[in-house]
């Protein structure tokens, strides 16, 4: 009989360590199946959560082997070939709360949810009592970011989180965010907007892991996209991250290029980019990683660069 | 000691439309008491739809069509004047739950969309593609937020604590450090949902639903209403029984057996597969008991087949069904037809509430909604999309409810809340200290597969004898359980083993309700008795529990407007 290795992060609100256990493989099974099974057979002592086994219910995010996934929807089978290895390795989400072995606690992650304002706010033309109208289209427009479980794959995949869990939004908090924003029953969108904006917006890292683990397959870079547009349309162009983007379409509309010399005079202002990235700068100067005084010729195709704003501008509108 | 006006016990639909309803515009201190984070409540699972005769997509549509239908649908057991009540709220509440947010599917108008559903008369059902439950459980949790709603996350009810007669106060486990508090409460109103895991895995619900706050009124001296109608849905995934919506019929699945034939021709001619949830199930059963199923004994099943809907109608009215296909059973129903059998889904008895307009028990104080009691609406048999429907009206009522019962009534006395905390906190100690003894597994286990095997979707007398004798055995074994776990803190063990405890309780109320009942009628049917006897049987069951014994009594079902007539499809 094959075996599998498991071993399990245990924690008991005091110490943590790891523990093994061998389970007899078994194929066509699921990750849920796997956990349930040593629990029952072998360690009743060993808690994750788990509910509704079919991926609606969000309970059961787990890291193996250092990533993220819905234990009850993730064949055990596709862990095994991915990683290629009968070693599985369990731990608790990252970026939450431990509670005891791979349980998490959600409490802060709402709190904090809260700031978006994630609930509607409704608009004048629906009521209580007889409700709203909204075409299909624009219901549309709300369904996929409605599909997202609270299963907390994405903060645990989250790299600028991992660095800043004060400053940065879970991505799906920003979804939540997102959903209210282009729900057109409601009526204030820029009270959820304003908030994501003061939380870092402009510091996700494009790592694009939260989207590519994220079980409902909900495309939350592009909403993350979406929402800086929003903020920048709302007129808040003054921050970092705005003069940023701003920098980037600038150069390569000009150039055909990034001049990246300039990139955090126009991000940073002189003042601060002279107090704070000056060593830096001098450092790779020295390592030959930067020239500063080279400066970008236009490249040759920049016609056919310009076209693509063009047409980019055409979609847009 | 804790002290609340109103304490809610569950975070599903009920329970959190009943803490809406029971804070609103007042200073009552209101807690909402959960064994899970509330967005994981079994509400969510919900996929098809919500009825409400809105009459957008058929003018003709009424609420008096909704009602007439729903007390067909429960083949006459349901009171009249409850489903009326209910059926002419709903639209109501559809606009209410829009205002909240709920993402409902649209038609061309603007208005939230409907689809048929099986045992309707006309298409009510509102929709929010195939996760109606999931977005309406999330809008509601996100309306506690903004309201500033109160939750005891991962805490579990562990009794109900009642002086002649009078709801006193609750005794419940802070799972996460594992105290256990006596809390004083004026009223409760229990939403823990229904007790499907009596048939452990072949089951469409979640692992808990254990029916702890049945368990609890029960214990307490509460009836069960009818706890014999257990539905089956008909089309549970074969291997896991994870449930494949209703919608799936609704939008026009196609029912085949191992010959070809959409089988349903024999039972229902006019409806085929829109037939109500019973009814198909056995015939699903009937197909494999007479060989006419792929498959062997518990791996039995029949197809259904989507294919002739085509990939753009899957993709858009049924993502999610195809996505459940695919992963647990590796099918892509675009492609290929799914085997499927039908898999306990719903528990229509429960927690006897005597008025249905606060959702009041005949022990003051104590009130309860949705899926854990029996109002009765839905009777012998649940339509499907009433009971979202349910969860949000009554949840709202009982709140209402529980409110006016905490603005009437005082505090109680603490010496029996005391007590009773101090019992359990000597059982848990018992339970953690216990070193050897019977799995609880095996018997939860051994309790599933009597269940599934002798009180299941055909029932005879000998059979369901023998389960209750099982039954009895079981419950004698499980004081010699064995939980394992010694931890204080988060002992998941232990409320597993109180679960399981609930279980024993609630299924031994079903095997005897079962027995007694003496006729075929809605969701329970008889082999011995298979036509529907409104003589003896027009009548609910009510099983007390008075200490180990259970006693069995009926009561009158209310009838205002349709007179019992055959139930044909």
């Amino acid at each position: 009989m094959e075996m599998m290795t498991v071993k399990i992060k245990r924690f008991d609100g005091r110490n943590s360590y790891y523990q093994k256990y061998e389970v007899p493989y078994e194929k066509g099974k699921t990750i849920l199946w796997l956990l349930t099974t040593i629990r029952e057979e072998q360690d009743p002592t060993l808690n994750f959560t788990s509910a509704c086994r079919h991926a609606i219910c969000g309970s059961c995010a787990v890291q193996i082997n250092g990533n993220a996934f819905l234990a009850c929807n993730t064949p055990l089978d596709d862990v095994l070939e991915t990683y290629k290895t009968m070693n599985l390795t369990f731990e608790p989400l990252k970026n939450f709360e431990v509670i005891k072995d791979l349980v998490i606690v959600w409490e802060p992650k709402m709190e904090k949810m809260t700031k978006v304002k994630p609930w509607i706010i409704p608009g004048e033309e629906g009521s209580k009592e007889i409700g709203f109208l909204q075409s299909e289209e624009d219901f549309q427009q709300i369904a996929a970011p409605t599909d997202c479980i609270l299963c907390g794959v994405c903060a645990s995949e989250c790299n600028q989180l991992a660095v800043n869990q004060d400053g940065y939004l879970e991505p799906f908090i920003l979804n939540k965010a997102y959903r209210y924003i282009v729900d057109t029953r409601d009526g204030a969108p820029e009270q959820h907007l304003k908030p994501v904006l003061e939380n870092d917006l402009w510091k996700c890292l494009h790592c694009m892991q939260c989207v590519s683990q994220c079980p409902k397959t909900i495309p939350l870079t592009d909403q993350i996209a979406f929402l800086r547009s929003a903020t920048m349309a709302m007129g808040e162009l003054d921050n970092q991250g705005a003069k940023h983007a701003y920098a980037f379409h600038d150069d390569v509309k000009n150039k055909g290029r990034l001049n990246e010399t300039m990139l955090p005079i126009k991000t940073d202002g002189l003042v601060q980019t002279a107090l704070t990235k000056i060593p830096f700068a001098l450092r790779m100067v020295k390592k030959g990683k930067i020239n500063p005084l080279h400066m970008p010729k236009q490249i040759s195709g920049i016609q056919e660069v310009r076209k693509l704003y063009e047409y980019a501008e055409e979609v847009k509108s | 000691m804790l002290k609340f006006d109103v304490v809610v016990v569950g975070a599903g639909g009920a329970g959190m439309m009943a803490a809406l309803s029971a804070s609103e515009k007042n200073n009552l201190k209101v807690a909402v008491l959960s064994k899970i984070f509330p967005t994981r409540s079994h509400t969510g699972a919900a996929q098809g739809g919500i009825n409400a005769a809105m009459g957008y997509r058929d003018s003709t549509d009424s609420p008096e069509k909704h009602f007439r239908d729903t007390v067909k649908g429960s083949d006459f057991l349901a009171d009249q004047d409850a489903v009326e009540f209910f059926t002419s709220g709903m639209p109501d509440m559809i606009s209410e739950l829009d205002y909240y947010g709920v993402p409902f599917s649209r038609d061309e108008k603007g208005q939230v969309a409907q689809r048929p559903f099986g045992g309707a008369s006309s298409p009510r059902t509102c929709y929010s593609a195939d996760k109606t439950g999931h977005v309406i459980l999330h809008a509601l949790y996100e309306q506690c937020l903004k309201n500033h709603v109160q939750f005891l996350n991962e805490w579990f009810l562990l009794s109900l604590v009642v002086e002649d007669g009078k709801f006193e106060g609750l005794v419940a486990m802070d799972i996460r450090d594992g105290k256990i508090h006596p809390i004083q409460a004026k009223s409760v109103v229990i939403a823990s949902g229904g007790f499907g895991r009596i048939y452990w895995s072949r089951t469409t619900n979640a692992i808990n639903m254990t029916g702890d706050g049945t368990a609890a009124c029960f214990e307490a001296g509460i009836p069960l209403k009818d706890p014999e109608f257990i539905q089956f849905h008909p089309t549970g995934l074969a291997q896991t029984g994870v449930l494949l919506s209703e919608a799936c019929r609704g939008e026009g699945g196609y029912l085949i057996n191992k010959d070809g034939e959409r089988f349903m021709a024999r039972y229902a001619p006019e409806k085929m597969e829109l037939g109500p949830r019973d009814l198909v199930s056995r015939s699903i059963e009937t197909e494999i008991k007479e060989g006419r199923g792929f498959g062997e004994g518990m791996t039995s099943y029949v197809l259904m087949d989507l294919r002739h809907l085509g990939e753009k109608k899957i993709m858009e009215r049924l993502p999610q069904v195809r996505e459940l296909a695919l992963e647990f059973e590796g099918v892509d129903l675009i492609k290929e037809p799914v085997p499927i059998r039908p898999s306990c889904h719903y528990t229509m008895g429960g927690i006897h509430v005597s008025d249905y307009k606060t959702c009041s028990t005949p022990i003051e104080g104590i009130h309860a909604a949705g899926e854990c009691c029996s109002v009765s609406i839905h009777g012998a048999n649940r339509l499907g999309g009433n009971s979202v429907a349910d969860v949000v009206f009554f949840g709202k009522y009982a709140g209402l409810g529980a409110k006016e019962s905490a603005m009437r009534r005082s505090f109680g006395r603490t010496e029996k809340l005391e007590q009773e905390a101090n019992a359990w906190k000597t059982k848990f100690k018992t339970i953690r200290e216990k070193t050897t003894g019977v799995s609880m597994f095996s018997i939860r286990n051994r309790l599933a597969e009597t269940m599934w095997n002798y009180v299941g979707i055909f029932r005879t007398e000998s059979e369901m004898a023998q389960a209750l004798a099982t039954v009895d055995e079981l419950i004698e074994e499980y004081k010699d359980a064995y939980a394992g776990d010694a931890s204080v803190k988060y002992n998941m063990a232990f409320i597993n083993y109180v679960e399981i405890g609930n279980i024993l309780k609630l299924a031994r109320a079903v095997a005897m309700g079962a027995l007694n009942r003496r006729e075929s009628r809605g969701s329970h049917s008889r082999g011995d008795y298979p036509t529907r006897n409104d003589e003896q049987f027009l009548k609910h069951t009510l099983i007390y529990k008075d200490g180990e014994n259970y006693r069995l009594e009926y009561a009158p079902v209310t009838i205002t407007n349709y007179q019992p007539e055959e139930r044909k499809y």
